[in-house]
Parts: structure tokens; C-alpha cells; sequence
């Protein structure tokens, strides 16, 4: 076990329960890393949902809150409500974030709390044997739909520019690097950080949607469709060719939820030690 | 140069993707004969002269059972 594992794990789960060659560890790693290099880690707590990728924050040694199936945003919400000083980290799943709790990401997104969403997006419902997940894309065979998917999928990274998501980025497992510096600075940023990373799940992507069951052929194929296109305006180009732009697309600064929670409190008692009600 | 002076294989969680023989661009692992606890066939580290100690693999494993140890002294590297 390398020494990031030894200090971040709970061995007692080891060891993982995901299938060989999936994406899911690789980021159990990379978050990781980002928490050892930012210092974070007496303040991390994690929330999570349903899915595999549900398992990343049950592995992590830290403050875990695991709850209804796409509940895990309100439940960070929740969290950073109690205590605003938390740093706190949702994973979930593309079904669990996209699909199951779609509304609670868009209400999240515009509300702006500082929380950080890593969303990992296999592009099915692996869990539960491949079924077909609003992030398939169009004409995708899977399980449930052997004759190709007929719906156009839904891009989480669009959803939330279009909320006002004021940290938006995507990367993959193939870039590992990468996905480390930018999960720094989500958890750094000051306001809501949507963190999609496009994960390799051999068994249920990889055999049905692709085409090869192999670990090797599904991260070749994540690093021969990501491209890096860090200008929304210019995704189109990138889609039109079956690839997927990369990258870290926004990063704004603007009012915070608690913060200005704080201002308002601070506000009415002020106005309330004058005599007035508001 | 850099190095490694050791990689270790931890034989308790490798579940034999072979993720890093595959992603190594020095070609330092080759696929073994030994079985690993979980009853997959491991990496075996053929050709550790060639390491560079880029950390890689390390950063790869989807299960975190590899460390590169690397040259100066036994220090780490990421």
C-alpha cells in the first residue's frame, strides 16, 4: 500500500470493492492527495449517495455522511449550514447527480455554497448491470437499450454553467495531474465547485458501450476522446467528432451562501438594537 | 539521475489490471507468474533500471498497492 493510502484509508474495508482496472480508486487517490497537499484534512468532511462511485468517500478516512440515493448535495448542504468552517466534499455518480438528484444540483449550483461536487461520470448505471444513464451518449448500446440509445445525453458541465456554478471543470482518470491540481483548487475556492471526471468502468461501460472489457483499451479510449477545449463556445467543435472537451472551463468569484447569511443575520440585529423589525 | 531504488507491490490489494504495465513509458513491468492474495496474476517489476521515478503508475493504480521508493536515501517520491 503506498503511504498516501496507509494515512488516508480505512484498511478495515480494504480491500476495495471495485471491480479491477476501475477509475473509482484512482480518484479514492487523487482526492487523496489533493486533501494531503491542501493540509484540509481535520476540516474534510465527505457526503455520497448511491453508486460506486459512493464507495470513494466510504474509503476516505474522514468525516462521512452516506445517505438516500441523490440526496448527498443536501445533505453537504446540511453540513456546511451547521458548521461553515467544513470543507466539504460530495461524490457521486453520474445517475446520483444527474438523474436521481438532478434538482438538487441545479439548486445547489445557484445558490452558490461553498461546497465541492466530483461527480464521476462513467456514462451508464454501472452498479446496478449497465442500464442506460442520462450521461450515455447518443446511440449507445447498453443493456437497456440493445438497439441504441435514441436520447441525446445530458452534460453535467452545461447544467451547471447554465445554474451559475461559479467552479466549473472536467478531467478524467486519464489525467491524473491534472485532476489533482484542480481538485486543490475546487476545495480551495470560495463557492460551489462542480468537478466532473470522466471515469473508466471496464465492466459495464467497457463491455457494452465500447466494446472491450479490457482496463487498458478503456483508458486509451478516455485519453483518445478527451480533448482539452477549456472555451464553452467552442465545445460544439469538439462534440461534433464524438470527443469530449476537457479542462477547467470557470472559475468566478462571487457572493457566498453563508456569507451572506452572516451578512443578513448581522444586518437585522443591527436593525433590531435601533428599534426597528428589519 | 532519478531512479527507483525499489517498487513495491503490495500483494494484498493488487487486483492485476496491469494498468501499470500499461501506462509505464519505460516499459519496466512485464506480466508475472505470481498470484496475488485476491487470486490475480500480478505485475512483476522486470526492469527496474529503466525507472525513472515519474510516478505514473503510482498515480494510476486503481488500488493503491504500488510505491515507487525512490533513489536518494529511501526517500519517496510522489
Amino acid at each position: 500500500m503506498n503511504p498516501i493510502g496507509e494515512k488516508y484509508l480505512r484498511k478495515a474495508f480494504l480491500p476495495f470493492i471495485f471491480c479491477p482496472g476501475c477509475g473509482d480508486g484512482m480518484i479514492v487517490q487523487a482526492l487523496a492527495r489533493a486533501v494531503e497537499e491542501l493540509g484540509v484534512r481535520d476540516d474534510l468532511a465527505l457526503t455520497a449517495g448511491i453508486g460506486c462511485s459512493a464507495w470513494i468517500a466510504v474509503y476516505t478516512h474522514a468525516d462521512v455522511l452516506k445517505v438516500l440515493h441523490g440526496r448527498a448535495i443536501p445533505a453537504a448542504i446540511g453540513l456546511k449550514a451547521t458548521k461553515p468552517s467544513r470543507k466539504i466534499v460530495t461524490v457521486t455518480g453520474d445517475g446520483d447527480c444527474l438523474a436521481i438528484g438532478g434538482n438538487h444540483l441545479l439548486h445547489a449550483c445557484r445558490r452558490n455554497i461553498d461546497i465541492t461536487v466530483v461527480m464521476v461520470n462513467n456514462q451508464i448505471y454501472a452498479m446496478t448491470g449497465g442500464q442506460v444513464a442520462p450521461s450515455t451518449p447518443f446511440t449507445g448500446k447498453t443493456q437497456t437499450t440493445p438497439y441504441g440509445n435514441v436520447e441525446k445525453k445530458l452534460d453535467g458541465c452545461r447544467v451547471a454553467i447554465a445554474c451559475g456554478a461559479t467552479f466549473v471543470s472536467r478531467w478524467s482518470t486519464a489525467h491524473p495531474k491534472q485532476l489533482i491540481k484542480t481538485l486543490k483548487k475546487a476545495i480551495s475556492h470560495k463557492g460551489f465547485s462542480y468537478v466532473e471526471v470522466i471515469s473508466q468502468c471496464p465492466v459495464q461501460t467497457g463491455r457494452y458501450l465500447l466494446g472491450s472489457g479490457s482496463p487498458q483499451f478503456n483508458l486509451q479510449w478516455i485519453k483518445d476522446h478527451c480533448v482539452k477545449q477549456e472555451d464553452p463556445a467552442k465545445w460544439a467543435e469538439v462534440e461534433a467528432q464524438g470527443n469530449i472537451p476537457i479542462g477547467d472551463f470557470v472559475q468566478l468569484e462571487q457572493p457566498e451562501f453563508m456569507e451572506e447569511v452572516a451578512k443578513m443575520n448581522q444586518r437585522v440585529k443591527e436593525a433590531q438594537a435601533k428599534g426597528g423589525d428589519r | 539521475m532519478k531512479g527507483a531504488e525499489k517498487i513495491d507491490i503490495d500483494r494484498r490489494y493488487c487486483k492485476g489490471c496491469m494498468l501499470c504495465k500499461y501506462i509505464c513509458p519505460c516499459d519496466v513491468y512485464e506480466l508475472g507468474q505470481e498470484r496475488s492474495d485476491l487470486d490475480y496474476l500480478m505485475p512483476r517489476v522486470a526492469r527496474i533500471e529503466n525507472c525513472k521515478a515519474c510516478g505514473l503508475c503510482e498515480l494510476h493504480c486503481p488500488d493503491m498497492a504500488l510505491t515507487v521508493i525512490g533513489k536518494e536515501k529511501g526517500k519517496e517520491k510522489a
